[in-house]
């Protein structure tokens, strides 16, 4: 480092970044034994989507001599004025010239002359065959010299050389039209997007039908300037070379134009640069594939070449690479990076070495030379060529490439996720998957009286400044920082017709993406500077409101200390989002005015439920109510049993329900919150399940009794007896507790015992019993399991990741909301969802955990919709140190349970977490599948049209599309009446049975009951009568794939319940016990036997002709019977 | 609709013409299948029974009563027992049977029958029934397709109802179910709300009743389990025919506990296991065999890894990555 120059900086040549070359052997090393099974697919990779070039470009070399030809044939002509050859040009083939902006006036003297070109070369991609199928647009890029005798050394000052240089292409262009008007499109556009530098593009024609594999490409004919034509020394960043920009020359002048001298220097820079990429793909093996990599990771997150996909692509890859594996001619003679290393491993590296290197920061430099450290915006110099190899980059764009590689970083570091499918397959820049809020910025450039420095236009200057702004703003340190990045997306520039002007188009839509820091988003008072009396401090005070101005005010906290303030009024996460921005660009961009002038997408997904930033208080405060519940029940004196543990198993008391507790809308009775008690391990319970069962009641009515008792007029308790879900029904458990308390919690209890465990473990693996009773006990076993282990370990860590994950507990909800909208809710259990949404929190590859939950909904649908459950497990780890060696058992044991069981009728989705390893538990209910093959189907498929809409949408996304259900799949809808659901969801204690159940006077009664009940609070709810209505429907025509008819609903306030007749229900021959309701059908074969002639002939033929199938009215029937009132319509949609 | 068969196999195809519901207003036809009732272990009944499979779900006695009345007039019909209730009774009686599991098992292969079985049949349901916790719902429900067993006066009933059955599929005339008018629907529960409120309350008995069900209960359960117990015990000093005593649980020490056997059990296979884990390196050569087994193992994962990918490329799209 040079003494005393604290601008100046000079970085050693291995020092570029030296904590990344220091881990890079590390990563590279470490990739032959970790990632096999990365590096394979990597492979694979690579040679799907190599393209096979004869067929792909086919023709393109005899076109590209043709070009060669024609631009060779072109007459030379001698200096003539700028003006005058434009016009003369113009007038000749109607073709305008390409002139920058500003473009050069009419007075000016500057001289153009054109002259047969020095030198045609083909660069890119197509020479390196690095091109892959899946690219946006493939190019193949031809450069023209222009040759020097036409240029002057001076011409790099204000824009000379370019105003030559678009004659130059205004003369091709003229005469490639007239030469080659019949082998392709010709059309002007920009050289990845940057406006100085224009180029021609012909796409050629296609003839006759396209050859498979055949690809539309196009040939861009780039010129450029002769290698070290203008002095390098008179074109470092800090140089100001456009001096007379829009005329005003004292003003101008003394800024830098670092992108300008930029621009100019990688004009002259193509031929070195090709020989650079030459000679190491020839020293480096690997190096071509590690590009390949390198294209399909930076295309997959929306980054490219030109400006406005970040400035940062595959040449800027490949560029980088080669710089690292080059040794260094200066340095002590070791490359940073090994050419002997394999494409994975480089690219490893890469992902490292752009995850430790923030270039917006910190300006990179390889190779030996200084930087003006002042200049704004991503450096990453390459010492030898000279040129700021970013220089097409943003300071967003940097901070997004940075991010991604420290996301990919974050994964390729993970042993046990899938490393390939998140960082090559996936596309990771879907706006909603990756940003929390989208604003969209109008800029119109008529308004901007600015004037731009560099020639990078208003727009992008306009955009800078915003980006700065809310930088500051949002991402204040000091402050602490509100969001994780802020991107901002400009539009793209596109290709323009021959005979017309580059457009001039004023008004542009900025989109800006906002991700939020989950937990600094949510406050509402930002507690800036202290105001002391130093100096220093009121300098700190006078910055602070320069910049936020008149909402900075002072504030005494506690502890004394004065500071600077800023209080906002919204509370959500979104809306405090919003509100600064709109304040602070309102402040310093004078933007947001007009309504429409900023707008705001992102918070169409909280309305939905909608979800409150209150929620979380209520949920806590229900939380609280158990706590004090527990306390109750821990203080009782005459307990017979020392009381273990009371856990909560319900999803209202783990954040995860969709409404928050205690909401009760309807006026029906408390909805309790479920809890399972245990007690100290005691020889006092009876050795037969029988008996422990009964013994349960009394155990529960005593702590009733006892809490009636200790809290006297302040808890009311009920013994309510289970309905039935399996056949035997003195096996399981019979009763559970209700406790009602006056200030609004109610809470249900089930007692565990674990004598009841070891009595069904003992049943369950007894091989004197048969084997249907063995069945019987292993499935209330698991059960049991379910109710008492895995649900209060589930609540317990569910729970935890709600505090961990400020935006997990809104993600559940809406999730669960988007399951029972498409009427699937009933299918799943609600631990298996929030285990989902929990994945995309603790697996969040390729993106970091989500920080909103409308970003958590569409990445956890995302999830859904490519799980491959038919043979991918679902393994969530919740504690985070799984060893790999659990989780291929855990896939070996789904492997098996496949094996056993191909068709899917016991196991369909198979998911296992550290507390549960089984794989079932959280899809299995009373021994059946939760949810059956179809319905798993069915969610895939949704959660696949739901992606589709969101990839199709893009910003403008509607959130209520994705929650639209879909009738038109269902067989029969069936209708509930809303006023029926209501009327059952109010019982009363002291309602005299007999008054309901006599079936006359029910008109009578419903008045009786009101005098009877004035006062009295009405009775808790076994189950919503909806549930109940259905649980029972499933018990008479039983469940999974033996039920004739599968419903399908959502919320219990939801109208309209779906179902499908069973497929698989086919005509069969008749016995006892078909399960379900059959009517007689005539065999097929038998139609031409007469109906009269059938008592004699059929006898013979009878025993396997005559088949019954489902009787499907009958069954309809006896549902509209045993509904009543609560169905109102039964529809039949399909016969 | 095509004319039904009368027959299948042995069964009579009995139509009942089902009246429309608000909610659903068509005219349903159901059928039921009707044949002589033939168990497998022969009751004296059989002879003036039928056995009836598929019946509607919502099927009371009174529904028979009514249908069989339409077809061979009233007084005929004396009892119907339902699949599901008899299941039920029996699963119940066996759960509680089963209670003192070892006496049961202990005289069953002892091949002795318990004394005064018949007298105490009749008791034992009674005390059964005390123990059983009240239902919760108003009216049960059949599962769909299941079958009932229909006790009528005497055998020429039997014929009679087969008779007027195939009668029905010449006249085209179907029986109603729940009568004619539906009468049947007004003398028992309704189902629908009313029914489902119902059971909202019924789910939460009186607590007197339910204790006294679970007194009833704990008192059966603490005699026959002392019967047991005596059995046990007189087993124990009884060879039987062959001479031979069996030998049972619960010697002159206090009998111990399946937990705690259970428990002891545990702890032995730890201490094997620990035992097991300090034996292991303890010689060069095993370790030498470990580390050649995890080398035989890394070339395993290597090739069931190609393996995998052999597969993902069948499939294909793996590899593309997303547009």
């Amino acid at each position: 480092m040079e003494p005393g120059s604290a601008k100046r900086r000079k970085i050693g040549h291995s020092r570029g970044g030296e904590s990344a070359v220091g881990n890079i052997d590390a990563a590279a090393s470490s990739g032959l034994s970790r990632g096999r099974a990365f590096i394979l697919e990597a492979e694979e990779l690579v040679d799907e989507v190599k393209l096979d070039y004869a067929t792909a470009l086919e023709g393109v070399d005899s076109l590209l001599h043709k070009i060669k030809g024609s631009i060779e044939a072109i007459e030379a002509h001698d200096a003539l004025q700028i003006a005058e050859a434009a016009t003369k040009l113009e007038k000749k083939h109607k073709i305008p010239i390409p002139f920058p902006e500003p473009r050069p006036s009419d007075k000016s003297n500057y001289k153009v002359a054109f002259a047969k070109p020095s030198q045609f070369n083909v660069v890119g991609s197509y020479v390196s065959k690095t091109m892959i199928k899946a690219q946006k647009s493939h190019a193949v890029d031809m450069v023209v010299v222009i040759p020097g005798e036409t240029l002057q050394e001076k011409d790099y000052l204000d824009l000379r050389y370019f105003y030559k240089r678009a004659y130059f292409l205004g003369v091709v262009a003229a005469a490639l039209q007239k030469d080659l008007a019949d082998d392709g499109e010709l059309s002007y556009e920009y050289l990845n997007g940057n406006t100085l530098s224009p180029i021609l593009s012909l796409k050629p024609k296609v003839e006759g039908e396209k050859k498979e594999g055949q690809l539309d490409y196009r040939v861009r004919i780039i010129p450029c300037a002769p290698d070290n034509f203008f002095p390098k020394s008179k074109l470092h960043l800090g140089a100001t070379l456009v001096r007379k920009a829009g005329g005003d020359e004292s003003k101008a002048a003394t800024k830098p134009t670092p992108f300008y001298n930029s621009t100019i220097v990688s004009e002259s820079c193509f031929f070195p640069y090709l020989k650079l990429l030459r000679q190491t793909e020839k020293k480096c093996a690997a190096f071509k594939k590690a590009c390949i990599l390198g294209r399909v990771w930076l295309q997959q997150r929306g980054l490219g070449s030109d400006m406005a996909d970040g400035g940062f692509g595959h040449f800027e890859w490949a560029v980088l690479l080669a710089l690292l594996l080059q040794s260094g001619d200066s340095t002590k003679g070791h490359a940073p990076l090994s050419t002997s290393l394999s494409a994975t491993q480089l690219f490893k590296a890469m992902v490292q070495f752009l995850s430790v290197t923030n270039l917006s920061e910190k300006p990179c430099v390889l190779g030996t030379a200084t930087v003006e450290s002042e200049t704004t915006g991503p450096v990453l110099f390459d010492a030898v060529r000279g040129l700021n190899v970013a220089f097409k980059m943003s300071n967003w764009s940097a901070a997004k490439l940075h991010q991604h590689a420290k996301w990919t970083r974050s994964l390729l570091n993970d042993s046990t996720a899938d490393q390939f499918t998140p960082t090559f397959i996936l596309k990771a820049d879907l706006p909603w998957q990756n940003y929390d809020l989208i604003a969209h910025l109008n800029y119109d450039g008529k308004q901007d009286k600015t004037e731009p420095i560099d020639c990078r236009g208003r727009l992008w200057e306009y955009s800078d400044k915003v980006h700065r702004v809310l930088k500051r703003a949002l991402q204040d340190e000091e402050l602490g920082e509100r969001a994780r990045s802020i991107h901002i997306q400009l539009p793209k520039s596109s290709s323009w017709d021959l005979t017309k002007k580059p457009s001039t188009k004023q008004n542009h839509t900025i989109e800006i993406g906002v991700l939020f820091n989950a937990a600094n988003m949510t406050r509402s008072v930002d507690r800036g500077p202290a105001a002391g009396p130093s100096n220093e401090e009121k300098e700190e005070c006078a910055k602070f409101q320069r910049f936020w101005g008149e909402k900075s005010e002072l504030r005494r906290f506690e502890g004394d200390s004065i500071r600077e303030t800023l209080i906002w009024s919204s509370t959500s996460p979104f809306d405090l989002c919003e509100e600064i921005m709109r304040y602070i660009l309102k402040l310093h961009l004078r933007v947001g005015y007009l309504e429409d002038e900023l707008t705001f997408h992102g918070d169409g997904f909280t309305e939905l439920i909608p979800i409150k930033p209150t929620d979380t208080s209520v949920f806590n405060a229900a939380r609280k109510a158990f706590s004090s519940f527990e306390k109750d029940i821990r203080d009782l004196d005459d307990m017979p049993l020392h009381v273990r543990q009371i856990a909560p198993i319900c999803p209202e008391l783990r954040h995860a329900s969709v409404k928050v507790p205690f909401s009760t809308v309807n006026k029906s009775g408390p909805r309790p919150l479920e809890c399972v008690i245990s007690f100290e391990a005691s020889g006092k319970w009876p050795e037969s399940i029988v008996a422990i069962q009964r013994t349960k009641i009394a155990f529960l009515r005593m702590i009733g009794d006892l809490l009636e008792r200790s809290k006297p007029g302040e808890v009311r308790s009920y013994v309510g007896l289970e309905s039935s879900t399996t056949t035997n029904t003195e096996l399981e458990n019979l009763a559970y507790l209700d406790i009602v308390y006056e200030s609004g919690p109610a809470f249900r209890l089930r007692i565990h015992s674990d004598l009841e465990e070891a009595l069904l473990t003992r049943q369950s693996h007894d091989k004197t019993i048969d084997q249907h009773h063995r069945h019987q006990a292993s499935v209330l076993l698991s059960n049991f399991r379910r109710l008492y282990y895995h649900l209060p370990l589930h609540t317990q860590s569910i729970n935890t990741f709600a505090t961990r994950f400020p935006a997990f507990s809104p993600t559940v909800r809406l999730l669960k909301h988007w399951f029972s909208s498409h009427k699937l809710a009933s299918h799943f259990t609600p631990d298996f969802i929030e285990l989902v949404a929990l994945q995309t929190f603790l697996s969040p590859y390729p993106w970091d955990a989500p920080s909103s939950p409308s970003v958590g909904l569409l990445r956890a649908l995302l999830f859904v919709s490519r799980w491959d459950w038919r043979s991918e497990p679902l393994i969530v780890d919740t504690n985070s140190d799984m060893p790999s060696s659990e989780r291929s058992a855990i896939a070996t044991r789904l492997e098996a349970w496949r094996k056993i069981d191909p068709l899917m009728n016991h196991t369909v989705l198979f998911v296992a977490t550290a507390q549960e390893s089984s794989g079932v538990a959280y899809t299995t209910v009373n021994g059946i599948a939760q949810p059956s093959k179809v319905v798993a189907a069915r969610m895939t498929a949704l959660a696949k049209t739901a992606c589709h809409v969101i990839r199709e949408e893009g910003v403008e996304l509607d959130a209520r599309r994705l929650f639209v259900p879909s009738t038109k799949e269902y067989d029969v809808l069936l209708h509930l009446s809303p006023k029926a659901i209501k009327a059952v969801s109010k019982v009363y204690p002291s309602e005299e049975l007999t008054s309901i159940t006599a079936a006359k006077s029910s008109s009578g009664s419903k008045y009786k009951n009101l005098s009877a009940t004035a006062g009295e609070d009405p009775l808790p709810l076994p189950s919503a009568p909806v549930d109940t209505f259905f649980e029972r429907l499933e018990q008479v025509y039983g469940s999974g794939s033996s039920a004739p008819l599968v419903f399908f609903r959502g919320r219990e306030e939801e109208k309209v319940v779906g179902a499908i007749w069973n497929p698989s229900l086919g005509r069969r021959g008749l016995k006892v016990n078909l399960g379900t309701s059959y009517k007689p059908v005539k065999a097929a074969g038998k139609r031409k036997l007469g109906g009269d002639e059938k008592d004699g002939e059929e006898k013979e033929e009878k025993e396997e002709e005559q088949l019954v199938e489902v009787n499907r009215e009958a069954i309809l029937s006896e549902i509209a019977r045993i509904g009543g009132e609560l169905v109102e319509r039964i529809e039949v949609q399909r016969e | 609709m095509a004319p039904s068969p009368q027959t299948i196999g042995e069964f009579s195809v009995l139509p009942i013409s089902i009246p429309p519901v608000p909610s659903f207003p068509r005219n349903v036809v159901h059928y039921l299948y009707v044949r002589r009732n033939a168990p497998k272990i022969p009751t004296a009944n059989d002879s003036r029974s039928l056995f009836l499979a598929n019946v509607p779900v919502d099927s009371t006695e009174l529904h028979l009563r009514a249908l069989f009345a339409s077809l061979v007039g009233a007084g005929r019909f004396e009892s119907a027992s339902f699949e599901d209730e008899r299941k039920e009774a029996e699963a119940i009686a066996a759960a509680l049977d089963a209670a003192p599991a070892q006496a049961v098992r202990l005289l069953a292969a002892h091949g002795k029958k318990r004394k005064r079985e018949d007298q105490e049949a009749a008791e034992r349901a009674e005390e059964e029934a005390a123990a059983r916790l009240p239902s919760t719902w108003t009216r049960p429900l059949r599962k769909s397709g299941s079958t009932a067993v229909v006790l009528l006066a005497d055998e020429k009933s039997v014929h009679q109802v087969l008779k007027a059955i195939a009668k029905v599929h010449k006249s085209k005339k179907y029986p109603t179910w729940g009568g004619e008018g539906n009468v049947v629907a007004e003398r028992v529960p309704q189902l629908g709300s009313i029914w489902l409120k119902a059971h909202n309350q019924l789910s939460y008995p009186d607590r007197d009743q339910l204790q006294a069900a679970v007194d009833a209960f704990s008192t059966m359960f603490a005699r026959r389990e002392r019967e047991a117990a005596e059995i046990a015990k007189r087993l124990r000093n009884e060879p039987d025919e062959d001479g031979f005593v069996t030998v049972t649980r619960g010697g002159r020490s206090a009998p111990a506990t399946r937990n705690e056997a259970e428990e002891a059990k545990k702890k032995m296979i730890e201490k094997a296991e620990k035992k097991k884990q300090e034996m292991t390196d303890f010689y060069r050569f095993q370790m030498r065999e470990r580390k050649k087994a995890e080398q035989e193992e890394l070339v395993k994962r290597f090739e069931e890894d190609r393996q995998k990918l052999d597969a993902m490329r069948q499939k294909r799209g793996k590899f593309v990555p997303e547009a």
